[in-house]
């Protein structure tokens, strides 16, 4: 079934569950259903900068001061020069040239506000992003993904519905990866679909290596024959047995279907898997596209977190930016205009962000002193302590696109003397889960029951969606 | 008459189509009255869509009498019965004349008032939306639609509406009786304790409104009083919880729902006058601390153990006979799953069955639990969800958080008595203070969150079966249990004192010491060591029945799959056999705590050889109206079905990561270091060359000299400039005697190593040789950091001695023997002696793996005690297409081909008696032969273990 079968079928049910509700009082006094009037995205692609990217070396600039030998730490401000954006009066740092150019297609948040959790653990932070609770809790939370998964279901139902593309966890801090890339309570069948290279994501989808199509359609044939023949077969049923008999149908036609295709790059054109490749990330980027194209519903894609790389530069910040810059420019900007071109950013939420900043000289917020965590010398006399090296809560960037989110827009500014923080329009994690819960329809009081608590999909369910960015 | 009489299946047909045609009033009139109001705002009238509506309401109004008069048929002939019917069946007929008036209103000559024609219309309306409500609870059932919604999920909403039907009952009858007011009332405080407390309670008095006490409630808030005793319809409460969400007034304001169920409780509360039970009265159902002394029922002629008399009762009580019992080929197998997670070899199911013995079921139970190490490796899964013990997990790479496993371990082979193990928990020697130190992530954390809370919400919630969660961020909405009751118990754990949070605010309050069950005596100890030995005491003691009755509850559950209470973890909640779960629970006590025991006098009754019972679903085991019929179809948990797929087709897993025979090596996991933007990375994939030399004084004294190996992934070793062998797969340990290669003085270890991938992925070598001379004593050199590596393509004689290894680095280490990424593999052995217990890993032992996880082996973050049974698609896929398993598979039948080169007839009936423990029968024998009659493959040999690890009757526990 492709995408737009699947919608028209999914048209025809909503249609007919209408048709038999409307006139139900409480249909109308309590109706929690999904919110179809807000519903404004299918799909959503998290562009996740992991390790903390610094918002005034890149979406949100400040003065230029060269390096020069001997300057004092905290004469530094930005180390790029600022370059124009499609959008009047709006500059990026240096080397992001081409976000900047489909900048008049989306939105600039520039005043989100991480938490304050203490002493700085980049995991802890991430884990804070991915499910909007502050860890750890008494309850397994689930990622945003699981939710949106749990609430909405595939898209396609050949593709899984939460699939995280780029971060493998034999990385330093696993197991604290691990903990928020969970659906948590929610069960794993709502979990992240994981291909850590891009280029190898076929592989998760059929059968193991070395195994024909003719063999797996003759191992499954056995297989139906032994259940039918078996002693349980004609028994009375059991809900565990037909669990397992209908979990295994489904696996086995996702396993043989030919949409699957869609998981394998090296199908796609030469010329476009060059204009993404700027290594994993890039391709990742790719794979979002041709997935939400076919159908998919939440894609995560990042530069992945190993402690100490990617973004997280505690030295070499300036040169390690530009390396960092050059490997996101060319691939997040061709995704926008591949989805724009395509239509598909209408209905796909595209959003840009990290757990936190970084600052030369400030470790988590001003007047919230906290353990240093790099070294900052008074003079910066080697190339190598000219970065954002510290972590910075207090004012970040996110950008977003696509899925109802307006096109040319800047939300909140950070202030233009250090500390760089958030002045005007605070934005917080809640409002950016619950912006994204309303462009896809799930209404704010979606919650389980879980040992006896309600858990609701921003806590206590109060989250508030930011009216300002959206269409 | 006659016509009427001889064809009534023409009315009764008619009848049938009313569901059909009352869509079109539905839809028709609802959109003349949108039209009309469409009009209404928009000034001047447009008379162009007033006539457009003439036509409408029209065709509205004769199909609405239609849909009447069909529906009035359908009574007659239909089976209908009860108010809700009969209420539809007026609320059709008013809304179709009322319909009627309205189109005579708008077809008028001379038209009548804008107004009254819109007034008639909008009155037939909203009869039409209550009537329709009406009709699509008799359709679907009164909850259709409020069921789905997620709050609604288990048994809560059911068990309500139960009530809500008995209460209901007896408000339709002349006298509500004294008690059941009582608890009528008691359940509206539970609405107001879950719903309302957070802003209308002493401690926050929204709106000057207090729901918590008597007064409050019968007082009202700043607007007025909020309920008139007999009449809901003119309660305040009850409009504003019935008005629409989006409605300013509506209540509760933000997020939270009321089921339907719950208003209607409310509603009838107040209808029969609004009494207020005595404040006395705990709003939640609380268990009692004591045991109650139960009298065992008598025994009769089948029923002579205490646990069938008691189920005999429940039985007798019931008015049910005992369902079947299983034979001894299905028992076998029951009780190996249960007690040791493996499976019977076929020769001793074979031997089982045949023996004549009378007692053999009950000496197998004692084989079973006699042998240590089985039993534990099975035990252990379940307990280490229990106390949240892991191998890896959050917290471990900063030191905050400490495995229990070798204490668990010792603890469970050992039969610790259970009282004994209480004690240890609370109050821990090294080995077991894992347990109450919990969690510890760096920098702040929630105050609900502080490593003492949590230690009192899992002492709460795994030892004593109560939530303690809720109440440690605000008095329960759950229980009876209060924020300062938490607080005091969390404080028990600090040598300093804690101030209250109140929902992560200081309170400014300073929390007391108490145990959460203070009846069973004070903690009052001076200092930390004291007060822990004195919460030992009150766990520990016979007197706290709470402690042991959790206990025996889970090892029901754990055997039947339905604990006599459940969900397990309250144990506040009706047990369906309250007697039999005190009387095991006594006689627990009685028997020295002791854990076999309990095992033994469960397994040892004939109600734990039912035949399992097909329940209808997961809810209803979670639910209190379960009646027990016998044991539930459980599914093989992640560990047995790995172990079992062990057993019978081929290891699925090598190394541990928790050895139970403690054996240690010094090796070190090593690698080429590997720098990017001068950090250490994972290694990329590619190949890497490895030196190190070492010095044997005396060659000739050399006894033995026993080289182990293993690379991740592919390796070529050289000794002195020898070739010795290669490998491909680090969890077949390379193993060989390399006395040969040995000489005197400098010797060389090279090693090629490659790492493969597509991206950058852990790689490792760990090598330990042993050099044994002739006093017997014993030198190693191992895998460690004075080892040198390059990536760079070295000259052709880089593994001899004598080469200069210039610019080569030193190695950096990935991890050592005994803790790393990869765990200890099992045949990294240099002799018998050090041979562990095990034959092969037991997935209990193994660090959590995405395999694992996906089968169901819980992250042990929080606590686990129940997991899921149902099978999801994300297993099926996993298991269809994971390339590890696939590969077992294909080792497996490598083994099993070469076990039977020749005799496929009986390959299929050795795995049949193995895996199912049964012979196939002639169908399956024919459609296996046909799989293999031709081509006697090893890959089709594969494709038939899949298809039997994945049938139902494999899965499921019989």
């Amino acid at each position: 079934m492709n995408r737009r079968a699947f919608l028209d079928k999914m048209q025809q049910a909503s249609l007919a569950a209408m048709a038999s509700s409307i006139g139900s009082a409480s249909f109308l006094s309590s109706c929690k259903g999904a919110m179809e009037h807000t519903r404004s995205a299918d799909s959503v692609i998290l562009l996740w900068m992991a390790g903390g990217m610094c918002h005034t070396e890149t979406f949100d600039p400040k003065a230029y001061t060269p390096f020069e030998k001997g300057m004092e730490s905290k004469s530094v401000v930005s180390t790029f020069p600022k370059v124009p954006t499609a959008l009047d009066g709006i500059y990026f740092s240096e080397g992001l040239e081409e976000i900047g150019s489909v900048l008049d297609r989306g939105t600039l948040i520039r005043s989100y506000r991480a938490a304050d959790l203490g002493h700085i653990l980049h995991t802890r932070h991430q884990y804070h992003w991915h499910t909007c609770y502050e860890p750890p809790q008494s309850v397994q939370v689930p990622h945003i993904g699981s939710w949106i998964a749990r609430e909405l279901g595939p898209v396609n139902p050949v593709i899984p519905p939460f699939i995280d593309i780029g971060q493998r966890f034999s990385v330093g801090e696993g197991e604290e990866l691990k903990a928020f890339h969970s659906a948590g309570f929610l069960g794993t069948e709502f979990g992240p679909f994981f291909i850590p290279d891009p280029t190898k994501g076929l592989e998760s989808v059929r059968p193991p290596a070395g195994m024909s199509l003719q063999r797996f359609e003759s191992r499954n044939k056995l297989y139906r024959e032994l259940i039918k023949q078996g002693p349980l077969g004609e028994k009375s049923s059991n809900y565990q047995q037909e669990s397992l008999i209908r979990s295994m149908e489904r696996a086995y036609q996702l396993l043989k279907s030919p949409e699957v295709e869609a998981f394998a790059l090296e199908n796609e054109a030469e010329d476009v898997y060059e204009a993404y490749n700027t290594g994993r990330f890039g391709l990742g980027c790719l794979l979002a596209k041709r997935l939400v194209e076919r159908g998919a519903r939440f894609i995560s894609v990042t530069t992945e977190y190993e402690p100490f790389l990617g973004w997280d530069t505690h030295e070499n910040g300036h040169t390690r930016l530009k390396a960092m810059k050059a490997y996101i420019d060319r691939p997040v900007a061709q995704l926008i205009k591949d989805l724009d071109e395509s239509g598909h950013l209408d209905r796909t939420l595209v959003i840009l962000a990290s757990e936190f900043s970084r600052d030369m000289l400030l470790e988590g917020r001003p007047g919230a002193k906290i353990k240093d965590q790099v070294p900052v010398p008074d003079e910066v006399n080697d190339l190598r302590n000219y970065g954002m090296h510290r972590h910075f809560t207090d004012g970040c960037s996110i950008l977003m696109w696509g899925g109802g989110v307006k096109r040319g827009c800047v939300l909140g500014e950070t202030a233009e003397e250090r500390p760089f923080r958030a002045i005007t329009e605070p934005v917080y994690i809640e409002n950016i889960h619950q912006s994204m819960y309303h462009c896809l329809g799930i209404p704010p009081e979606t919650h389980y029951e879980i040992e006896g608590r309600p858990f609701y999909t921003t806590p206590e369910g109060t989250g508030k969606y930011l009216p300002d960015i959206l269409v | 008459m006659n016509i009427l009489l001889a064809s009534t299946w023409i009315w009764e047909f008619l009848g049938r189509l009313h569901p059909m045609i009352v869509h079109f009033p539905i839809g028709i009139l609802v959109v003349a009255f949108l039209l009309e109001l469409s009009t209404f705002w928009r000034k001047p009238q447009a008379p162009f869509s007033r006539k457009h509506n003439q036509i409408w309401v029209t065709i509205g109004a004769i199909s609405a009498l239609f849909s009447a008069l069909f529906g009035t048929l359908l009574y007659q002939f239909g089976s209908y019965q009860g108010t809700t019917i009969q209420l539809h069946l007026i609320g059709g007929w008013i809304t179709a004349l009322l319909a009627t008036f309205a189109a005579f209103s708008y077809t008028a000559k001379p038209p009548n008032s804008h107004t009254v024609s819109m007034t008639t219309l909008g009155l037939a309306v909203l009869s039409l939306v209550v009537t329709g409500h009406w009709g699509a609870s008799i359709t679907h059932g009164a909850n259709y639609l409020t069921e789905v919604l997620p709050s609604n999920e288990g048994p809560t909403d059911h068990e309500r509406s139960e009530k809500l039907a008995l209460f209901t009952s007896f408000s339709q009858q002349d006298s509500f009786p004294p008690d059941q007011l009582d608890q009528l009332n008691l359940e509206v405080r539970a609405i107001f304790a879950h719903n309302c407390y957070q802003c209308h309670s002493t401690e926050k008095q929204k709106g000057g409104l207090v729901l918590d006490s008597k007064e409050g409630v019968f007082k009202g808030g700043d607007s007025g009083p909020i309920l008139l005793p007999g009449n809901s319809e003119k309660s305040e409460i009850i409009r504003r919880l019935e008005l629409p969400r989006s409605h300013e007034e509506s209540m509760p304001p933000k997020g939270k729902v009321l089921a339907s169920s719950e208003i209607s409780l409310v509603h009838l509360w107040i209808d029969q006058g609004a009494h207020w039970a005595d404040a006395s009265l705990s709003i939640f159902p609380e268990a009692s601390m004591a045991l109650s002394k139960p009298v065992v029922p008598p025994a009769s002629p089948q029923f002579s153990h205490p646990v069938d008399r008691f189920v005999n009762q429940y039985f007798q009580e019931k008015g049910r006979a005992w369902p079947k019992f299983i034979d001894d080929r299905t028992f076998i197998r029951r009780v190996y799953l249960d007690v040791w997670g493996l499976l019977p070899e076929p020769d001793y199911v074979q031997a089982f069955i045949e023996d004549p013995n009378p007692k053999k079921r009950g000496n197998l139970i004692d084989k079973l639990l006699e042998e240590e190490h089985n039993y534990t490796q099975h035990a252990l899964s379940f307990w280490n969800d229990l106390l949240r013990n892991d191998y890896s997990g959050t917290g471990f790479i900063t030191g905050g958080r400490k495995q229990i496993s070798s204490w668990l371990y010792q603890s469970l082979a050992s039969n610790k008595s259970y009282d004994q193990m209480l004690r240890e928990l609370v109050n821990p020697i090294p080995e077991s203070e894992g347990f109450i130190k919990g969690i510890r992530w760096r920098g702040g954390v929630n105050s609900s969150q502080r490593p003492e809370m949590q230690a009192a919400q899992n002492i709460s919630q795994s030892l004593l079966g109560v939530n303690m969660k809720c109440a440690s961020c605000h008095n329960s909405f759950v229980n009876n249990l209060t924020l300062d009751q938490s607080y005091a118990f969390a404080n028990v754990f600090t040598d300093t004192t804690l101030e209250i949070f109140r929902c992560d605010k200081p309170t400014g309050r300073m929390a007391s010491r108490a145990f959460i069950y203070p009846e069973l005596g004070e903690i009052a100890g001076a200092d930390l060591a004291t007060r822990l030995e004195e919460l030992a005491g009150l766990m520990s003691k016979p007197e706290n029945g709470r402690v042991y009755r959790t206990l025996v509850n889970r090892y029901w559950d754990r055997l039947f799959g339905r604990g006599i209470i459940a969900p397990v973890d309250n144990m506040d909640k009706k047990a369906w056999d309250q007697d039999l779960l005190d009387w095991l629970s006594a006689d627990f006590i009685a028997n020295g705590y002791d854990i076999k025991h309990l095992l033994r006098t469960l397994l040892s009754s004939q109600t734990y050889s039912l035949e399992s019972f097909a329940y209808p679903s997961s809810a209803y085991l979670r639910s209190e109206s379960f009646e027990f019929s016998g044991p539930t179809h459980r599914r093989l948990s992640a560990e047995q079905f790995v172990d079992v797929v062990s057993q019978i087709i081929s290891p699925v897993y090598h190394s541990v990561a928790y050895d139970p025979s403690g054996y240690a090596s010094s090796a070190e996991w090593i690698w080429h270091p590997e720098i990017e933007v001068d950090r250490h990375v994972l290694p990329k994939p590619g190949m890497r060359y490895f030196r190190k030399t070492f010095t044997i004084p005396d060659v000739e004294k050399l006894t033995d000299a026993h080289l182990l190996l293993s690379v991740d992934h592919r390796f070529t070793l050289y000794l002195n400039g020898k070739f010795v062998g290669s490998g491909s797969d680090w969890r077949e340990v390379f193993s060989r005697n390399v006395k040969e290669f040995l000489q005197q003085g400098e010797n060389l270890i090279a090693i090629e190593g490659q790492n493969e991938g597509s991206i950058s992925n852990p790689a490792g070598i760990l090598l330990s040789l042993a050099l044994t001379d002739s006093g017997g004593e014993t030198a190693y050199v191992v895998s460690d950091r004075t080892w040198q590596s390059t990536q760079i393509s070295p000259p052709k004689n880089w593994f001899r001695i004598g080469f200069e290894a210039t610019g080569w680095e030193k190695v950096r280490r990935f991890g050592s023997f005994q803790r790393s990424h990869w765990g200890k593999p099992l045949a990294f052995r240099h002799a018998l002696s050090d041979t562990t217990t095990l034959s092969f890993a037991r997935a209990s032992l193994v660090q959590l793996d995405p395999f694992l996880k996906v089968l169901g082996r819980p992250v042990r973050e929080n606590v686990t005690t129940k997991r899921p049974t149902e099978a999801t698609l994300l297993q099926t896929l996993t298991l269809s297409n994971d390339a590890a398993l696939h590969e077992v598979l294909s080792k497996g039948a490598q083994h099993w081909k070469n076990a039977y080169p020749n005799t496929p007839d009986r390959l299929v009936e050795d795995l049949y008696l193995y895996a199912l423990g049964r012979k196939p029968n002639k169908q399956e024998k024919g459609t296996l032969y046909t799989q293999i009659k031709n081509r006697y493959t090893e890959q089709d040999i594969a494709d038939i273990f899949w298809a039997v690890i994945l049938l139902p009757e494999f899965q499921l526990i019989p």
